[in-house]
């Protein structure tokens, strides 16, 4: 039988991905969309061929087999949609950030464990290629001891909730902080203990939210990082933006770019100049991953915990450049 | 005519005096180096004596006193020439600690002589030329500025590059380049935050700065002596009507390739980008020209003594470790 998932509101863009990821996939099926924006999530259901519930309970009605669900809703609304999860006993794989603050998350991943179901967090960026070779490049020791790493994700302002700080929690710091906190985490295998950071609302001043911040990280091994979360490409960019690490070791240096792979495409017709991908899909991989954790019962590799540790910086962040203070965690 | 002397004899000792030598109104007479070797080598170069005590530098015969040698002798040849009444032209960065700044401009300004400190990025026409954008408004206002300088570690004569109390590392030595332009473009700093690796010299230097500016605009430096290829910059800057970007990189004009042709020759490829004038040349024609003409040099000695003050800073807050150091 396939894997039942299901979809827990299409609010984030990425809803859209992971559906058709899992619509590419063999033994997996989308078996049911819930959205508390009832006319979006029909709109999905009907683009995907599945069915739509107007409620999680409906949803998750034991005739409708759901192994596990994604949540894709509003970021303040992650707490919600895990616990309906949990409360139903189905797995779950959460988009990042986890939520908006340590407490929501602790509950998230408290309350997973105490109904059995797995909970992941969605870093996508894990599950290209170029990483996983620098990776095991790292661990073998060809770069000798990382001393300092030096990353960037910066994007174009998605616009919608993403600017509303009371729905996603902040502006471009909470967005881009955690992709690349949780690669560096991976790499080094250690927890960020300071973080510094100058943030501001700089691309477009009408914003209620940052669109600017620049983070310095101390690793408790000694490594120092800084990253670039701001939404700082406009919207002109030939693409949407960049996920990139320089890293300095005392034996070697590496650089990832993971989203550098394109065709220039020059369109006549409407004057664009664009980058299209070819590249590795990772949200695929990282949907088949997920899926294969459901059916098999294999631990998630990237946990509640992993989230929680990367949206910790991120406040540690907002912190530090209220005070113009580095900021110490793990946060209290 | 102007009659140029060069103090230090090493790696911009020769450029600046085969440049002075190339200019129609001045010409390099006398060369001084504590290895004498090296200011005869040079001297045979470009045509000039070999001046055999320091001291043959402030003589009556010469108008330009050309100071190349290491970052800590800069103060020292900059004030005894100013005494001496001879213009000068002193590399960055300009001094290796703010003390030693003050008495130069004092000196300078007390003798009336035309005094600069070589910024030579400020003639590398991707950055004058980026600068010239912003003030144009043409990328709106600035938020965030990300300017990156890498190199491998450099040595120089004995080695001095290596040695953090004398170079300062790649934050004092390089990265300055950056802070100059930075200040340049978008005005004072109002505080710098730093990281980096300098306690890893001599083997690399790397490190990572942010700087608030009093404008708000926000700047990220990355410096480096850590690379393993040809040096190479970048920058991207973006604000609320657009953005800037360069890679050194990408930008050459010209690549030659020599096919590995003999026994045990490896081939290569050497990218470059020629210039009818270098960035050197033009920043030399301009000291000649200001001194000629009693004009003020681009570059301040106040400009170039703030780039310095920001480069402390942000060692300050490296070797502190998590310290915001406020600028004045
Ligand atoms: N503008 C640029 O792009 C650039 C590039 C490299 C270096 N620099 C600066 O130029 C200066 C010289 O650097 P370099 O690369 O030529 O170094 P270098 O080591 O090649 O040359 C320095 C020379 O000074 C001589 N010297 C040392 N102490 C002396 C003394 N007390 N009196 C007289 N001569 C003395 C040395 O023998 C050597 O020949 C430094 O301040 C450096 O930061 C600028």
């Amino acid at each position: 039988m396939a894997t039942r998932l299901s979809i827990m509101s299409f609010a984030h863009l990425h809803a859209d991905f992971y559906a058709g990821a899992i619509a590419a996939l063999p033994d997996v099926e989308l078996a049911g969309v819930w959205d508390d924006n009832p006319q979006r999530g029909k709109d999905a259901a009907a683009k995907y061929g599945t069915e739509f519930f107007s409620t999680p309970e409906e949803l998750f009605a034991p005739e409708n087999e759901i192994q596990g669900t994604i949540v894709t809703s509003e970021n303040v609304k992650h707490k919600r949609d895990v616990l309906a999860a949990c409360e139903a006993g189905v797995h779950i794989l959460c988009e990042k950030p986890i939520s908006t603050n340590v407490v929501d998350a602790r509950v998230m991943i408290a309350e997973a464990e105490r109904a059995g179901v797995q909970l992941m967090i969605a870093f996508p960026c894990r599950y290209t290629a170029a990483f996983g070779q620098l990776l095991r490049a790292v661990r073998n020791g060809e770069l000798g001891e990382i001393i300092a790493i030096k990353g960037t994700n910066r994007g174009q302002n998605p616009g919608g909730w993403f600017d509303d700080p009371s729905l996603a929690g902040g502006g471009s710091v909470i967005d881009h902080t955690v992709h690349v906190v949780d690669l560096m985490r991976v790499l080094l295998d250690q927890e960020v203990i300071k973080v510094y950071a100058e943030i501001d609302t700089a691309f477009n001043p009408a914003l209620p939210c940052d669109d600017a911040g620049i983070l310095t990280m101390n690793f408790e091994g000694g490594c120092v990082a800084t990253l670039d979360a701001s939404w700082s490409r406009p919207g002109n960019y030939p693409i949407w933006g960049d996920v990139t690490m320089e890293l300095i070791g005392t034996k070697g240096n590496a650089s990832v770019d993971l989203f550098v792979e394109h065709v220039d495409t020059w369109r006549s017709g409407d004057g664009s100049y664009l980058w299209e991908p070819y590249g590795d899909d990772a949200n695929a991989a990282l949907i088949a991953e997920f899926a294969e954790c459901v059916a098999t019962g294999a631990p998630v590799p990237i946990t509640g915990y992993d989230g929680l540790k990367a949206m910790e910086v991120a406040l540690g962040a907002y912190r530090a450049a209220e005070t113009s203070e580095p900021n110490d965690l793990p946060l209290p | 005519m102007l009659s140029v002397a060069i103090c230090g004899a090493g790696g911009l000792g020769t450029r600046h005096a085969q440049n002075f030598r190339d200019i129609p109104e001045a010409q390099v007479t006398l060369v001084y180096d504590v290895v004498e070797e090296a200011a005869a080598a040079l001297a045979g170069k470009v045509g000039a004596r070999v001046a055999s005590r320091e001291s043959d530098l402030f003589g009556d015969e010469v108008d330009v006193v050309v100071v190349t040698t290491p970052t800590p002798q800069h103060a020292y040849f900059t004030i005894k020439a100013a005494q001496a009444g001879k213009h000068v032209l002193c590399e960055k960065p300009m001094c290796r600690t703010l003390e030693q700044g003050e008495e130069m401009l004092e000196a300078v300004r007390a003798a009336g002589v035309t005094f600069m400190v070589g910024h030579v990025v400020r003639w590398f026409r991707q950055y004058a030329r980026a600068r010239d954008l912003i003030q144009a408004g043409e990328i709106g206002e600035v938020g965030v500025a990300r300017t990156s300088r890498i190199n491998t570690m450099p040595s120089g004569r004995g080695g001095w590059f290596r040695d953090y109390a004398l170079s300062g590392g790649v934050t004092l030595d390089m990265t300055i380049h950056d802070f100059d332009w930075l200040l340049w473009t978008f005005g004072p700093a109002e505080r710098v935050y730093s990281v980096g690796a300098q306690r890893l010299m001599p083997e690399l230097d790397y490190a990572l700065t942010t700087i608030r500016f009093e404008s708000g605009a926000i700047a990220h430096v990355e410096g480096s002596w850590a690379d393993t290829g040809a040096f190479r910059t970048c920058f991207d800057i973006a604000g609320t009507g657009g953005l800037l970007r360069h890679d050194s990189t990408r930008m050459s004009t010209l690549t030659l390739q020599r096919r590995a042709a003999e026994e045990g020759r490896v081939g290569v490829q050497v990218p470059s980008s020629p210039a009818f004038r270098s960035p050197y040349m033009m920043e030399d024609e301009h000291f000649v020209q200001c001194v000629l003409t009693g004009e003020e040099p681009a570059i301040s000695g106040d400009e170039a003594l703030d780039a310095v003050e920001l480069a402390l800073a942000a060692m300050q807050s490296n070797e502190a470790a998590g310290e915001v150091v406020e600028l004045s």
